[in-house]
């Protein structure tokens, strides 16, 4: 289980690195971009992916950096997943998305992942699809026309596939800060902890006069990306929390998924009945903490 | 390029300048090209921790990165935890032997270094702390609870700073 | 002379033991906490190539043709070893029943996903990878035979054609009156069961350094080798060399269980040596091709089970029909799983008739191998589900139930109908005590509690025998012959009194040479540090077999004691002459030879030693200056077997009783174990700890392959699981920690009443939660009768329910 020869860039800097993207598209060399490596090197060492040629980003400590600017908190793409789940400012003003960094497979995979490689990724089962969804976190992508932001909603476009062109890099993802009193939830279900999740939630909501208010729902792993559940976010605008009309939010977070993944570990209709279960969960949770 | 290209590399505080073709594992290269055998790969592809090194004091899988990314980086196996002078071992290391937290040893040097990671960040670690730093390394033999004792003991230890290093029966 | 071997730790020379009975460190553990251990992968010598092999991405195909041409050219690669040459210089490895192996590339036609097509020896690993490329093999694809039931039917695709049927054998075994004891009952239960494939995986994979002196022809294998004398004797014969042309050198591995088999990893990296004109060759098996085509596949079962039952709840009779998928031939000895449940059929418990209806049969999925307990953990699961489905029909508490068909302690030696004769045991003390550590009736008080607040909490009792100290003469039901199962290591004191211990084995994980060296130091009342275990290759090695089948404890120990005698009696014969008296007045205490009745009049066994070395001058004429012993210890009193498999096969049966709480989750079917109690009988423990460790470790593969562990193929036949993100081992997350406890019942006739306890839990975990989440369930008026109860299936019954 080894590797095929590819050749090998480490660039010293974004433009540095668009520039060669931009050249080996022209060169009709695959070329591939190495983050952290943490689902390509399996790839690699598979020779399921085999590039023509990868491009390290490993030099890129410019992209290394949790910032607070004001509403949002800035993440640079090379920041590992392990110094999201340490960072202090995360944990106070954006709970959601720090918890969503610690249940991302185990220590050793967050020490060397990317914040900036799982969103580039793009994998359907990947936490922080859900929580750009709730959150409406944005991406900064640059290339050889400069800079463009993303939102969440446009940027996952299907499986393993983001809204991120081959000669583009994504250098930092832009998480809004936690309104105070909101109230969050983050939950999967993985065979084993650690393992990549069949199923899971995000909710965010506030409670304005007893009733929820602000409430967003996204879901992922079901199927080819993440999505927010407006039929879900509708039950609950405006109402009364209630356990029941938890369970009918979940319920109805589950039918609007579509083409659910079945493989050995789920079956598609287990994927949504995980779906139905966690929603609620979820709703239940972040109202707890909302109150 | 596919060709070799030159690396420099500190291991368990040793330099090392080598040429590597750029597709060679980390885990080879330390296992073949140093000699450090004792990271053992039991996947590679990232599931079984065994091969956990550290890299600037954060433990990481071997076969999840190429040797090429390590130039420049201080790197940490098994072989570095013993007292190079003296040959006693870490505590931890003692730790493990005191608690009968191994059987066959694949899988040891691996949680061994997640358990370095975990003490140096949070000496006096709950359970569920230990569990969550030792999560992504398996165990075939020992059904862990020797391991999770080790743990607990080597965390004594370094609270009672007091680490017995010597190797009696 | 087959000596007398004192059956109690009590009877060691020594005023008391220092070293056996205590939990004493591992004299292994050092050295493997430093990695710097010479697992296979870490050896290599110059010149090395490294193997690669290219695997039938089909189940079943003929091979057309095979171009190697351009992976031969390529820079870098040494030698292509294709089915041809395989045909040429080797045979189908062995098999039994015969006639189910393969050769150990793909002659003609490939019968599995996986299967090693070509093989390729380059400069890397890397380079011979990049080779396998280049080469192109052309199938025609042949129907798949999936479905083992089809297997029985006339017309299903054949995979060994010169066989002409897919049933490699289809027999009954009866013992005791069962038409009667069935047709006399008050109460039949009658139920199905699937146990999907599970298996070892340790965590190190299958490697090997082999090479072919081309000039000798002879042939070097080192590799991670369980049992390394059964290694060699059959490649001997897949080569056709004298067996003493063959020498195996197993390394210290990385575990087995029963999964480190290579023997086609083995052929391949020597006959590719052999074709680079001796050049050594290693073999790494990587963990894609150990989960698609190693020795990690075991027990793909269909069973339907019935327990006869009287109205006062005495179980009078037991009937299994069991289809075992063995996959793609029997080259991994999975038919032997098959045969061994013989040796505990019963279980616990005084049933008086039982019937066996055996049917093995291929398929296209990989062959199954061994695996830690070889076939009885999913037996004890179906006797243990119908005992708790009698009790609950019956009205009886599912402990009570079992407590009633409790083999009695008085009652031993008993013969269970399948022939073996239990040593010792006793299943209530064992019982009472796990239940007392457990608080049975508060923990069933508590259940109906969780229970009246609709949660789905069950309780799990179950109760085993693990067989211990295997004999050939266990599996003859599946054409295996033989009585007997040699162990032998030589034991050596220098001429400055340190001793060496000489085995045949290598380390594995089980804390053997930790014992060895407990068991030298206490007979002779030395430090263990003046006790070094070294291990021997085939060649030079005494017979010995090695782990396996809970034998190596007692077998080595067995050995051990032998060769200590015999230095003893050597010693006796040394000091009595130097002291003026009869070698019957001489006797070892405490590590001195002393005339007995004569105070003072003693010499240190060092002094002895050197004496005989160094002052032939005081020896008794003619005596050999041999400070050494060498003994081959075999299970006393075994027997052939009759033509229904009866035989006095394992020496000892361990005992063990487990209780189990559980919850599910409804929603998602997800099952928590809460809490977990073992009290556990294997005789006298050598090591607590090390027994301690088993018992825990196997507690772990008991929830893998309940909760899990499973290998799933598509409908044709695919192997969908080749990764560990699919092939689930429990975690530290999944292992519930197991409070236990202990009974000791000596065996009365092994070394030092210590019984085989090895396999330990696997044999009752898987049971024992099965009958939990069963009676979690069972308000909802559904069961489970599959494993793994992985939550999907869960939850699908709960579904059924609702």
């Amino acid at each position: 289980m080894k590797p095929a020869p590819f050749d090998y860039y480490a660039p010293d800097s974004v433009e540095e690195a668009v520039a060669l993207l931009e050249r080996l598209e022209g060169e009709d060399v695959e070329a591939k971009i190495l983050a952290g490596g943490q689902s390509l090197m399996p790839m690699l060492n598979l020779r399921v992916a085999r590039p023509d040629a990868l491009i390290d980003l490993r030099k890129l400590d410019t992209l290394k950096y949790i910032r607070d600017e004001g509403e949002v908190i800035a993440i640079g793409a090379m920041t590992s997943k392990s110094d999201a789940e340490d960072s202090g400012l995360l944990k106070q003003q954006q709970p959601l998305f720090q918890h969503a960094s610690y249940l991302i497979g185990h220590r050793q995979i967050r020490n060397r992942g990317t914040v900036g490689g799982s969103f580039a990724h793009a994998d359907p089962a990947a936490e922080y699809g859900a929580a750009a969804m709730a959150l409406g976190i944005e991406m900064k992508i640059v290339g050889p026309d400069g800079e463009r932001v993303v939102a969440a909603e446009d940027f996952y476009i299907t499986f393993l596939t983001a809204d991120i062109d081959s000669t583009e890099i994504l250098t930092e993802v832009r998480v809004p800060k936690m309104a105070p009193g909101t109230g969050w939830s983050f939950q999967e279900m993985a065979r084993r902890d650690g393992d990549l999740a069949l199923a899971g939630a995000a909710v965010t909501l506030r409670l304005e006069g007893g009733n929820c208010s602000e409430v967003r729902v996204a879901v992922f792993g079901v199927n080819g990306s993440p999505a927010r559940i407006a039929e879900a976010e509708q039950l609950l605008e405006g109402s009364s929390p209630a356990d029941e009309l938890f369970r009918q939010a979940g319920k109805a977070a589950a039918a609007a998924v579509d083409e659910p993944i079945a493989d050995v570990h789920g079956s598609g209709d287990y994927r949504r009945q995980l779906i139905s279960v966690l929603v609620a969960r979820c709703l239940a949770e972040a109202v707890e903490r909302a109150a | 390029m596919t060709t070799g290209q030159k690396i420099s590399v500190t291991v368990n505080g040793v330099n090392y300048e080598r040429e590597v073709e750029p597709r060679l594992s980390l885990g080879d290269f330390l296992r073949h090209d140093l000699q450090l055998g004792g990271t053992h790969l039991g996947c590679e592809h990232g599931v079984c921790g065994a091969c956990s090194i550290l890299i600037d004091g954060k433990s990481v899988r071997a076969c999840l990165m190429l040797a090429i990314q390590a130039d420049g980086l201080e790197i940490t196996t098994i072989e570095g935890l013993r007292d190079p002078q003296g040959g006693h071992l870490h505590p931890i290391q003692q730790a493990f032997v005191e608690e009968h937290g191994l059987q066959c040893g694949f899988c040891t040097p691996g949680f061994i270094i997640s358990t370095v990671e975990l003490l140096a960040g949070n000496p006096s670690p709950s359970d569920e702390q230990i569990k969550d730093a030792l999560g992504g390394n398996l165990c075939r033999c020992t059904g862990y609870e020797t391991i999770l004792r080790s743990v607990r003991l080597a965390s004594a230890r370094v609270q009672a700073g007091k680490a017995a290093a010597h190797n009696s029966a | 002379m087959v000596r007398d071997i004192p059956n109690s730790p009590d009877m060691l020379p020594i005023t008391s033991t220092r070293y056996v009975g205590k939990a004493v460190k591992r004299i292994e553990d050092p050295a493997l906490v430093s990695g710097t251990v010479e697992f296979i992968d870490n050896y290599s010598v110059p010149g090395m190539a490294h193997c690669a092999m290219m695997r039938s991405p089909h189940p079943h195909a003929r091979v057309l043709s095979v171009d190697t041409g351009a992976a031969e050219k390529m820079p870098g690669v040494y030698a292509v070893l294709t089915g041809e040459d395989v045909k040429k210089w080797c045979n189908p490895m062995a098999t039994s029943p015969e006639g189910w192996g393969a050769y150990c590339l793909a002659v003609d036609k490939v019968r599995f996903v996986g299967e090693p097509v070509v093989a390729v020896a380059a400069t890397s690993r890397y380079v011979a990878e990049d080779a396998l490329e280049l080469i192109d093999v052309e199938y025609e694809l042949l129907p798949v035979l999936v479905d083992p039931h089809k297997a029985l039917e006339a017309d299903s695709p054949t995979l060994f054609e010169e066989n002409k049927t897919n049933v490699i054998q289809d027999r009954s075994y009866t013992w005791g009156e069962i038409d009667q004891v069935f047709s006399e009952a008050d109460h039949v239960f009658t139920e199905k069961f699937r146990w999907n494939r599970c298996g070892a995986n340790p965590m190190e994979t299958f490697g090997c350094v082999c090479d072919w002196d081309t000039v000798n022809d002879y042939v070097t294998c080192r590799g991670s080798y369980q049992t390394p004398g059964f290694m060699a004797l059959g490649r001997a014969g897949s080569f056709n060399l004298p067996s003493n042309k063959i020498k195996v050198i197993s390394h210290p591995h990385g575990g087995s269980f029963g999964g480190k088999g290579g023997p086609r990893g083995t052929e391949i990296a020597a006959l590719l040596s052999r074709k680079a004109g001796g050049r050594p060759v290693k073999y790494i098996e990587d963990r894609v091709e150990y989960l698609l085509a190693g020795a990690g596949q075991s027990w793909d079962r269909y069973y339907k089970a019935s327990i006869a039952v009287k109205a006062d709840g005495s179980v009078s009779g037991f009937k299994v029909d069991l289809l075992d998928d063995q996959g793609a031939g029997s080259e991994g000895w999975g038919t032997i799983s098959v045969a061994k449940p013989l040796a505990a059929f019963t279980g616990c418990y005084r049933i008086e008739a039982a019937q066996y209806n055996m049917k093995l049969v291929v398929s296209n999925r990989a062959p199954t191998f061994a695996y830690r307990g070889y076939g009885p953990p999913p037996h004890n699961l179906v006797l243990e589900s119908l005992m708790d489905i009698a009790a609950r029909e019956l009205g009886v508490d599912a402990a009570e139930f079992r407590r009633r068909n409790y083999i009695q302690p008085e009652q031993f030696p008993y013969t269970i109908p399948s022939g073996n004769e239990y040593d010792s045991g006793d299943y209530e003390a064992v019982l009472d005590k796990v239940l007392g550590m457990a608080d049975y009736q508060a923990l069933r008080a508590e259940q109906e509690k969780l229970r009246a607040e609709g949660k789905l909490v069950g309780i799990g009792v179950a109760s085993t025998v693990e067989p211990g100290v295997f004999d050939w003469n266990a599996y003859s039901t599946v054409g295996v012959a033989g009585v007997g199962v040699p162990e032998g290591v030589k034991v050596a004191i220098d001429i400055m009194g340190q001793i060496t211990v000489t085995v045949g084995f290598s380390l594995e994980g089980q804390g053997q040479y930790t014992l060895a060296a407990q068991l030298v130091a206490d007979y002779f009342c030395v430090e263990m540090e003046s006790v070094r275990v070294a291990y021997a290759a085939t060649d030079v090695a005494p017979p010995h077999f090695g782990p396996g089948g809970s034998r190596l404890g007692v077998a080595m120990s067995g050995a051990i004691l032998g060769a200590c005698q015999k230095i003893e009696d050597k010693f006796a014969q040394v000091v009595a002459r130097l002291m003026q008296t009869e070698p019957g007045n001489v006797e070892l205490m405490d590590g001195h030879m002393r005339v007995k009745g004569v105070p003072g009049a003693e010499m240190h066994i060092a002094q002895v030693a050197g004496t005989m070395l160094n002052r032939s001058d005081l020896l008794p004429p003619g005596m050999e200056p041999c400070p050494e012993a060498t003994y081959v210890w075999t299970a006393p009193n075994r027997n052939q077997p009759d033509d229904q498999g009866r035989c006095r096969s394992y020496l000892t049966a361990a005992n063990a009783c487990h209780v189990a709480l559980v919850e599910i989750d409804p929603g998602t079917g997800v099952t928590d174990i809460l809490k977990y109690f073992i009290v556990d009988d294997c005789g006298t423990r050598l090591n607590p700890a090390t027994v301690e460790g088993q018992i825990q470790g196997g507690v772990a593969q008991g929830v893998g392959a309940a909760f899990f562990e499973e290998y799933v193929y598509t409908e044709d036949c695919q192997p969908l699981v080749s990764l560990f993100s699919d092939y689930l081992l429990p975690t530290i997350h999944e292992v519930p920690i197991a409070a236990k406890g202990d009974v000791v019942t000596p065996s009365p006739v092994a070394p030092l009443g210590a019984k085989g306890c090895g396999e330990g839990a696997i044999h009752t975990t898987p049971a024992t939660l099965m009958c939990a989440v069963n009676d979690a369930l069972f308000p909802l008026g559904v069961q489970i009768r599959e494993t793994p109860m992985s939550p999907n299936r869960v939850w699908t019954l709960i579904q059924q329910a609702q």
